[in-house]
């Protein structure tokens, strides 16, 4: 705002002062107000200066013939007819007083400008201490007005800095006039008076030049010295969004909006560039004039060269990258970025600064001083890595080079020594390997020419999908430890994190994935699970302690990333709801349900099982303590099936007197279970009979059978109906399922070691075919699946001890339990026929249980046996149990089944069963996870299908190898592929060696090869768990009362194979 | 009043950052205004009277800068020669010497040491039998080293200070005469601070001598704060002072002469805290602009930008309680 405008609105007090102030000046107010702008356009204080009379003279004269120019624009009113009496009296006065006197004029002028400035100060200052209890903004903003009111500040100096440099041009043009025509040392008129006058007048001239010049030198010294201050503030600035671009690339909140520091950079490059001209044309007027002990000569490099100094500085600090690179559909976890997936990053220049005739050139490269580290792997950039910097057509835009699709690919020759960690070649392992891309841009702009270059973060490279949830829990390590954004050896030696550090960032995480952080509680129980103890501020985590396998098998890491995937794929809503209490210890829960009334139950996560779910309940028994019983948790691949509301609403305990009653009556602290539940319960169709009256009415629930001294209960699949009265089958729920999830790895957690046995040899692979009917959705609501349930579960009677004990004890006892299913397969058929009875439909609870298990079964060593020999029964059952009229949409699908299974049973060449896998995948169609189960599907099929060797093939494939590598310390398992190799020929010296063994001894066999793996392999607990007793479906350490007893294979009818099988 | 500039009438930026140093320290303008007026064949020549002239005429005249040049001049005839660029810490000496030198009372003398000089006592102890000689010094400055002996970077003001009083000890080619033992011996060398003046001068040993003649400025950051209490940076031994004296070892950041540029050839200028005012100028020769805390931090030095504007005199002054 111009300086009247603002004397006028000070307050009256200082109003008041600036009245007494004109009272006695020879300047009249009015004269003042009428030419406001103009009089503080000049620079009143240099026309002051005893040698510059001219500019004084200048200025007075301007000012009188505006204040006439003035009088004559106004009107004829009768408020004007005062003001242009006065004015004109004043033009008459100041016209007689300083005629003579132009200086004095100018510095009366000068001095009253400074002390409106004065009062001015005095006043704002005063209006601020009146107004200091008034809420300061927050400082955040603060620093931005000070940023901009250092900006124009720095503007108005430079103003200023041109009007002294345009008055010394005039002053050297004036001296440079005279020194030519005055100057003659040739002809000797030393002793003419008159040119001795002339020579004086020159001299003085050229001290008023010398002067100007000092002055204007002065002013450009003081204009870098608030430039660099200036530039502080906006490096700090910077420094901030780094920081918050950084916390929000872990999850974390920030605003990283780069608009207003791009404006800044952007300002203050103009400035400098600017007084850069400046100082080339102070250079261009010591080229014309200087003279002994010229300041210009002195002292114009040294500000030249701090002036550029301080523009590289700027200009390198202004090249950032705005997007860190990150996949497109993994937005919430950049950084990972996986081989021959795309990627983009953007660089962005703040300083707005360029030549549209000049294109400047962005390139980009990987790891350009690659660490020196053994084993460290190289990749290439495969699309272009260079590109010309986009100006963009509107200025908003600014300066960008945006890099997408980029694809990065391992350089071949490195594969020789790369080990990936599988034999420890490398200290390293993949996903501890940081990765750095520069940005370099060749920036010109009038006449400067300078390399920038900028960094993103280190990032990690996967290759495949499973290495996913580790390579981020290095990405979170790095970010939130290290000091140094280069640092690419991070990981030789990772620091301990500070606890409330980490908690912070665990904190995002789950902010960022479920929307709902964690709660102080939450993180004391995560506190003490990592530490052992209650945390401190001085607590510290390692980093093995969080991303290496713990005593439960599996990693901290692995532990919650697990439970973020289920929170994310099925318990958002809840989670958000604060329905799930979630990490609770034992101890703790228990010391929360012990005061509550029979039938308070919470939600918490599994301590145990990766990804899972749980609910404890409290009863308190009419003599005794209180009981705590637990569910067996929950995973993926049941929410997937049935939603965790509707399996809380449903759920079922089997008392005593075999009446099911559901134990789950108030969420704690003490809210009724239909109320915290009720809005999630999925809706019941009403059942239009029209439709589906051929179909019983049937859907899925969950019951537990109450089994003394322990402490979970066990629990089965059941297929209940849902109405005795009409038992009409009912597709319910079956259209929100989710595709694919059961059988099939989910890439990061608890899926992946399913994938290990499926590479470690055939028969594994084929164990899915049979679970794969009950993956697909379609399957589970029609007749058929039920049918083909119906049959699996027969079989799974049979086989039950080995895969799960726990079931046992129900079902082997009763082998006539066989039976009633086969009535329930027929349901169907007999739709007027209900009376099914309550035993019958308790054994039909059995069945299914063994449906769970078989879902595991395709990802377990000690499972997939007996599920081959499974699979010989089921076939027939099936054929026995289905008749194709009955479910003509599904005919297409079924023979498929059924064709792979028949592989299974005739010829067992693994060739051959694998094609038949790619009918699997026909009829898993839409399911994507199954794809990746088969790593991108396409690979291990068509690696399988091109090698008749499975050792071969093993041996070959890098892809498996990759696989295995990723599943969390499966590399440990399978240090080498001739390891996997020798395990292989360990299997088939055992196939020959048995001659025509059925399937079962092959069976029993197995658990001993996963015995001599632990040893000869050091199996780590990780992988343990993955094919033995940490399998989410088998029994846990808390519940494994019951011995596996895998003799109960002898009962089996043998299955013939043939030892040229696994040739 | 509202700050006045001074020209530079020839690289005499160093100078005009001093004096404007002196004639916003109001302690030194009240000794300076009771000088006695030389006679007027000596006016010529005396610094005091001539910086008294040069005030008056700042603080008169309606201009926003004026020009040294009489004093210019007068300096000149002491061997302070105009178009010479002056260490500002050594030109301080000089200044402060010439001023002290050429003030005719007693008094004034005493007032002008009195404001400025610090006492140290120095000891050196031999290591071999206990023998010690002490040894009263006045400084006029704490030239303070910013790297230690391995030459690594001392992070604050007060590490320096903290390193400044560490007992030595001069062993190998530094040993010293002892005698009571008759022979050279290994010493141990410490000072302690005994008192301390109204303003306290900082020199900053910002310019090292590496190899040959080849001066080197370091540029690295060190940070100073505004208040400063020695009795939380120095141990009860580095002191030797009673507990009154030490109560008033509390001070407040006043002018910092700050230089940009290289060793060789560079720029000064002088930030000062008006002491009636309470608020941050600049002066920059002829240039006079008020600044904030934060321009003052600017010259905490940096690195990569050796150019830029680096304290190398911090000026003090004692704290009153009010």
């Amino acid at each position: 705002m111009a300086q009247w405008q603002e004397v006028q609105s000070l307050a009256n007090t200082y109003l008041e002062q600036v009245h007494q102030l004109y009272a006695g000046s020879a300047l009249p107010m009015a004269v003042r107000q009428c030419l406001a702008a103009w009089i503080e356009d000049q620079n009143w204080r240099q026309a002051a200066e005893p040698l510059s009379s001219g500019h004084a003279r200048m200025l007075f004269h301007s000012l009188l013939v505006l204040l006439g120019e003035c009088l004559g624009s106004l009107g004829s009113g009768h408020e004007e007819f005062m003001l242009k009496h006065n004015l004109r009296k004043a033009q008459r006065d100041l016209q007689a007083e300083f005629e003579k006197k132009p200086e004095g004029f100018a510095n009366l002028v000068a001095n009253l400008l400074q002390e409106e400035r004065r009062i001015l100060r005095l006043g704002q200052a005063g209006g601020q201490g009146g107004s200091a209890p008034a809420p300061s903004p927050a400082p955040e903003s603060g620093r931005e007005q000070q940023i901009q009111r250092r900006l124009a500040e720095f503007h108005t100096a430079l103003q200023e800095a041109e009007r002294s440099f345009r008055h010394l041009e005039d002053l050297q043009d004036a001296f440079d006039f005279c020194y030519k025509v005055h100057y003659r040392p040739a002809d000797n008129r030393s002793n003419d008076p008159g040119y001795i006058q002339e020579l004086q007048a020159l001299q003085a001239k050229l001290q008023s030049l010398d002067r100007q010049r000092r002055e204007v030198l002065a002013q450009m010294q003081q204009l870098l010295g608030r430039s660099e201050t200036l530039q502080e503030l906006l490096q700090e600035e910077l420094g901030g969004w780094r920081l918050r671009q950084q916390r929000l690339c872990l999850g974390g909140p920030g605003d990283t909006n780069l608009r207003p520091l791009e404006t800044w950079f952007t300002e203050l490059g103009q400035g400098l560039f600017q007084l850069r001209q400046l100082l080339r044309a102070l250079q261009d007027l010591r080229q014309k004039v200087t003279y002994e002990r010229d300041p210009l000569v002195a002292e114009t490099p040294l500000l030249e060269q701090r002036l550029q100094e301080q523009l590289t500085h700027l200009l390198k600090s202004a090249f950032v990258v705005e997007q860190q690179p990150s996949t497109p559909n993994a937005s919430r976890r950049p950084l990972v970025l996986r081989t021959a997936s795309k990627f983009s990053a953007r660089a962005r220049l703040l300083v707005r600064l360029h030549d549209r005739n000049h294109h400047m050139e962005a390139r980009i490269h990987i790891d350009r001083d690659p660490p020196n580290i053994k084993g460290f792997r190289k990749f290439n950039i495969l699309t272009s890595s260079s590109k010309t910097l986009l100006a963009g057509d509107s200025p908003q835009e600014g300066l960008v080079c945006d890099f997408q699709y980029l694809t990065l690919k391992e350089q071949k020759e490195s594969r020789a020594g790369k080990g990936k960690g599988s034999s420890g070649e490398g200290p390293l392992v993949v996903t501890e390997e940081l990765h750095l891309i520069t940005f370099t841009l060749a920036y010109a702009y009038c006449g400067l020419e300078l390399e920038l270059e900028t960094t993103t973060l280190p990032f990690v490279i996967i290759s495949n999908n499973n290495q996913f949830s580790s390579a981020w829990a290095s990405i979170l390590w790095f970010n939130m430890l290290s000091s140094d954004p280069k640092a690419q050896q991070f990981f030789s030696s990772p620091p301990p994190a500070p606890w409330p550090r980490l908690a912070e960032v665990l904190n995002w995480q789950f902010q960022s994935v479920a929307e709902r952080g964690l709660s102080r509680d939450n993180l004391l129980m995560l506190a003490e699970k990592l530490l052992g103890s209650k945390p401190s501020q001085d607590s510290t985590v390692t980093w093995p302690k969080f991303s290496k396998d713990g005593p439960a098998g599996f990693s901290f890491w692995a532990w919650l990333d697990g439970i973020l995937g289920l929170l994310q794929e099925h318990l958002k809503q809840l989670w958000k709801d604060e329905l799930i209490l979630g990490f609770v210890s034992r101890k703790q829960e228990k010391k929360l349900l012990k005061s509550k009334c029979t039938g308070t139950f919470l939600l918490r996560f599994s301590e145990s099982v990766l990804g899972g779910v749980t609910f404890t309940w409290v009863e308190h028994p009419e003599k005794g303590s209180p009981t705590f019983q637990a569910v067996d948790p929950y995973t993926a691949s049941e929410l997937v099936s049935l939603a965790l509301p509707d399996i809380i609403h449903d759920y079922q305990m089997m008392v005593e007197e075999n009446i099911p009653e559901n134990p789950l009556k108030y969420l704690y602290p003490s809210t009724p279970r239909d109320e915290a539940f009720g809005p999630y319960y999925s809706q019941r169709q009403k059942e239009t009979l029209s439709d589906s009256q051929k179909y019983l009415n049937r859907r899925l629930i969950r019951v537990s059978s109450r089994q003394p001294g322990k402490w979970q209960t066990e629990e089965e699949l059941v297929v209940a109906t849902e109405n005795l009265e009409m038992l009409q089958l009912q597709p319910r729920g079956q259209g929100t399922q989710q595709a694919g999830g059961l059988a099939l790895p989910q890439p990061q957690t608890s899926g992946t070691p399913q994938v290990t046995p499926g590479c470690l040899g055939t028969p594994q692979g084929v164990a899915t075919s049979p679970g794969v009917p009950q993956v697909t959705p379609e399957c589970l609501g029609t007749p058929q699946g039920v049918a083909s349930r119906l049959g699996i579960a027969q079989v799974t009677a049979t086989c039950l001890g080995t895969l799960q004990p726990r079931g046992l004890g129900m079902l082997q006892p009763q082998p006539q339990n066989l039976e009633p299913p086969r009535v329930a397969a027929g349901v169907p058929d007999i739709q007027g026929t209900l009376h099914v009875a309550p035993g019958a439909v308790g054994t039909v609870q059995v069945l299914p249980g063994g449906l769970g298990m078989l879902q595991v079964g395709a990802g377990d060593l000690g499972t997939l046996q007996g599920q081959q020999g499974t699979v010989a029964v089921y076939t027939e059952t099936l054929q026995g149990a289905v008749e194709p009229p009955r479910v003509p949409e599904e005919k297409g699908t079924l023979p498929a089944a059924l064709r792979e299974l028949e592989l299974l049973q005739g010829s067992r060449d693994v060739q051959e069963l694998l094609q038949g896998s790619r009918d699997v995948q026909e009829l898993l169609q839409g399911s994507r996870d199954v794809q990746e189960l088969l790593q991108g599907s396409q690979d291990v099929q068509e690696l399988l299908q091109g090698s008749r060797d499975v050792q071969e093939l093993l041996q070959g494939s890098q892809d498996v190898q990759e696989l295995l590598q990723g599943s969390q310390d499966v590399q440990e398992l399978l240090p080498e592929s001739q390891d996997v190799q020798e395990l292989l020929q360990a299997l088939e010296g055992l196939g020959p060696g048995s001659g025509s063994l059925g399937a079962l001894e092959e069976a029993e066999l197995m658990p001993s090869v996963v015995e001599s793996l632990e040893e000869s392999f050091q199996l780590s607990p990780g992988s343990a768990a993955l094919l033995d007793h940490h399998d989410p479906f088998l029994p846990q350490p808390e519940d494994s009362a019951l011995p596996a007893v895998s003799s109960l294979f002898t009962d089996f009818p043998p299955l013939q194979l043939d030892a040229s099988d696994f040739q | 009043t509202e700050a006045v500039g001074l020209y530079n009438v020839g690289e005499t930026c160093c100078l005009n950052s001093l004096l404007q140093v002196f004639f916003m320290n109001i302690h030194f303008t009240r000794i300076l205004r009771r000088i006695t007026v030389p006679s007027p064949a000596w006016r010529r020549s005396n610094v005091p009277y001539q910086m008294l002239l040069l005030l008056e005429k700042m603080q008169c005249g309606k201009c926003k800068a004026v020009w040294p040049t009489e004093l210019a001049y007068c300096l000149a005839e002491h061997r302070v020669k105009l178009f010479v660029q002056y260490d500002a810490a050594q030109l301080f000496l000089t200044l402060w010497n010439l001023l002290k030198k050429q003030m005719k009372k007693p008094e004034l003398v005493e007032e002008l040491s009195d404001l400025y000089t610090i006492h140290i006592r120095e000891h050196l102890a031999c290591q071999n039998c206990s023998f010690e000689i002490k040894n009263n010094s006045t400084m006029l400055t704490l030239p303070l080293p910013v790297l230690d002996a391995n030459s690594h970077r001392l992070k604050t003001l007060e590490h320096c200070l903290q390193y400044f009083f560490l007992p030595e000890e001069l062993t190998g080619q530094n040993m010293c005469f002892c005698q009571q033992c008759g022979r050279e011996t290994p010493f141990l060398q410490s000072r302690k601070l005994v008192q301390l003046p109204e303003t306290l001068t900082l020199h900053l040993k910002r310019f090292c001598f590496e190899r040959s003649s080849y001066t080197l400025k370091l540029s690295h950051s060190l940070p100073f704060p505004q208040e400063l209490d020695f009795r939380e940076i120095l141990t009860e031994n580095q002191c030797q002072a009673d507990d009154s004296e030490k109560a008033s070892w509390q001070y407040e950041l006043f002018a910092v002469v700050a230089h940009s540029g290289y060793s060789s050839w560079g720029h000064y200028c002088a930030y000062i805290r008006s002491l009636t005012e309470c608020r941050w100028y600049c002066f920059n020769d002829s240039h006079v602009c008020q600044v904030s805390w934060d321009d003052v931090k600017c010259t905490y030095g940096r690195s990569n930008l050796s150019l830029r504007e680096t304290a190398y005199l911090l000026f003090y002054m004692k704290k009153h309680p009010q």
